[in-house]
């Protein structure tokens, strides 16, 4: 069953010269106990459809859905109230700088303390507080913080990147979530320490069955972690599929050429040849392309793309292009063609 | 192929707060050397506080170096002459959208450099300009334009525009392709590339990125708490790590070369 289904979600952005459409029609799914990857450059949404599922987004963006259900229960319809107590109950998020995303003047302990639910410990008042602290504790144990004392009584500042990372995430398993949200969670980290954390999470989602949406910038790092994918482009929704089909088989243009552009997934290359590109840069979101976003750098782009085109299924690999990259499939293609000359 | 940057047993240390008799001192990078050829790329990788980046500035001059000699074109490099170091050497930070001078045109970004290092008047300067605009893939009448009015991948090719228009022959890159999307990422090392083979550069790349670097660089430097642990050809030591150093950076990345 699904946990998450959004159907073509849109977020509009208030502006002086009238709305903006920031999110155009999105769909996303997410299973119980899948490991999803969300992949879009700068300006393609993600945050802000992240932003949108624990609902935190501000006054001036609105949210509009097909469908927008979490466990069979449709979020837009509830108050706010009601949302927010069953979100925070079964969503949590973790952010991309957790310097500064914890609170620079408390201890950690006392922070992560905050987060353990009353609902949680049982037992008489007097036992409570000694609760808590070995509640606080096995947290600290669960994230692989093994000198859990020096990291109680120790401010944010103290400790670095990648520990910081580890006390978000400890504070979002605090409330024991079905699916945990991460915002680009190793920007700005290592190597070494971005593979923990990543490390981390795949640990979280194969024990404990929880559903992970990791959110990035680039495909090239999720690949090895994630089960599914979902690629974002300006703002649409661009592809999806599992992890092979996105990598090993791109139908998307736009999906195609962030493959062919990673040095990682090209080793077999020789050095110093020139990579595949994309040329020209992504839209501002002032200047949105109408129709397929892609269009004025697509490789592939016809007349057709001045409409935005639909999703169509190929065994659960959604795409969202006029010209899929599929071999052998050539006649709708032609289809498309002759129905264009036919118009004009 | 005659050597063009020539670094003889550079060393770093920074002197800490101790007492008199007590003196305490930080040593930042420990004996090192190296050469590089023009039309050569040298990639240094490491975790951070292993002397990089404290290295990338000895070169530039921006900090003089404890003791050790930087030969160019087998000149002795001295740290109070920086119009000569200037000329030939450049570099190109991380953050591009901070290293620009918000309140100034693009044209008068470029034009301090051409200023200060040369002898060529005004429509010269226009000339020059113009056509290192156009050469890092932008247009000529961009020279007008404030940095806000760029995207992120803009600016990277406005700091490599000033990076060349002196006619360097060494270009520090330091993370400079880190903060890129990858589309456009893959456009700025195309470019670098492409600039490379015209003007026959010498690149440093200081980077974490081990697809970039198995991509980029002929020769690699592995530094790890101020020392070299590994250098050689990038695919020799690629293909057959022998520090634990760098087998765990190969590892964290999940490469694998055959």
């Amino acid at each position: 069953m699904n946990l998450l289904d959004i159907r073509n979600l849109s977020i509009e952005l208030d502006t002086p010269s009238g709305r903006v459409l920031a999110v155009d029609k999105v769909s996303l799914s997410i299973k119980e106990g899948e490991f999803r990857g969300l992949v879009g450059e700068s300006g393609s949404g993600k945050s802000l459809l992240a932003q949108a599922i624990i609902g935190v987004l501000e006054d001036k963006w609105h949210v509009h859905a097909d469908r927008f259900h979490w466990r069979g229960i449709d979020l837009l319809r509830l108050t706010i109230d009601e949302r927010r107590a069953l979100l925070c109950r079964d969503i949590a998020m973790i952010f991309q700088e957790p310097m500064s995303c914890l609170d620079p003047t408390t201890l950690i302990g006392e922070q992560l303390s905050e987060a353990i639910d009353t609902s949680q410990l049982s037992g008489y008042f007097w036992q409570r507080k000694k609760q808590r602290k070995e509640a606080v504790i096995k947290l600290l144990h669960k994230v692989g913080i093994k000198k859990h004392s020096l990291c109680i009584n120790s401010y944010p500042h103290q400790l670095t990147e990648a520990i910081c990372q580890r006390v978000m995430i400890a504070i979002a398993l605090a409330g024991r979530p079905i699916l945990l949200i991460a915002d680009e969670p190793t920007a700005a980290m290592e190597s070494t320490n971005q593979g923990q954390i990543f490390r981390l999470l795949a640990n979280l989602n194969q024990l404990k069955n929880m559903s992970i949406l990791l959110i990035s910038h680039d495909l090239e790092n999720l690949t090895h972690w994630t089960n599914t994918i979902t690629v974002m482009y300006s703002g649409q929704f661009v592809e999806s599929g599992s992890t092979e089909q996105i990598f090993n088989k791109p139908m998307h243009p736009y999906t195609r050429a962030l493959v062919d552009s990673s040095t990682k997934a090209n080793l077999q290359l020789p050095s110093k040849s020139r990579l595949m590109t994309l040329p020209g840069s992504i839209p501002l979101l002032q200047h949105l392309p109408i129709g397929c976003r892609l269009g004025p750098r697509c490789p592939r782009a016809q007349k057709t793309c001045v409409a935005a085109p639909k999703v169509s299924n190929f065994h659960g690999h959604k795409v969202s292009c006029h010209f899929p990259l599929i071999r052998g499939n050539r006649k709708k293609d032609s289809v498309k063609h002759k129905a264009v000359k036919g118009i004009n | 192929m005659s050597v063009l940057l020539d670094v003889k047993e550079i060393t770093k240390s920074f002197k800490l707060k101790g007492h008199w008799y007590h003196k305490r001192k930080f040593t930042a990078l420990s004996p090192l050397s190296f050469a590089i050829e023009a039309n050569k790329t040298l990639a240094i990788v490491g975790e951070t506080g292993s002397g990089k980046s404290t290295l990338a500035k000895i070169l530039v001059g921006a900090e003089s170096p404890t003791t050790g000699k930087i030969y160019l074109n087998g000149q002795l490099l001295q740290n109070q002459r920086f119009k000569q170091r200037c000329q030939h050497i450049r570099m190109i930070f991380q953050d591009s959208g901070t290293t620009l001078n918000p309140s100034l045109t693009i044209q008068e970004l470029l034009d301090e450099p051409l200023i200060l290092n040369t002898e060529l008047n005004e429509k010269e300067r226009q000339q020059l300009i113009r056509t290192t605009l156009q050469k890092v893939g932008l247009l000529g009448d961009h020279m007008n334009f404030y940095p806000h009015m760029f995207s992120g991948g803009q600016k990277q090719r406005i700091s490599l525009a000033r990076a060349i228009i002196l006619q360097p022959q060494v270009i520090i890159l330091d993370e400079a392709l880190a903060a890129l999307d990858p589309s456009l990422r893959s456009q700025m090392i195309n470019l670098l590339l492409d600039l490379q083979q015209q003007m026959g550069l010498a690149y440093i790349l200081i980077s974490h990125n081990l697809g970039i670097v198995r991509h980029f660089s002929d020769d690699v430097m592995v530094m790890s708490h101020g020392k070299v642990v590994e250098s050689g050809k990038t695919i020799e030591v690629m293909r057959n790590p022998q520090h634990k150093v760098t087998q765990k950076l190969m590892m964290s990345q999940n490469i694998q070369l055959k």
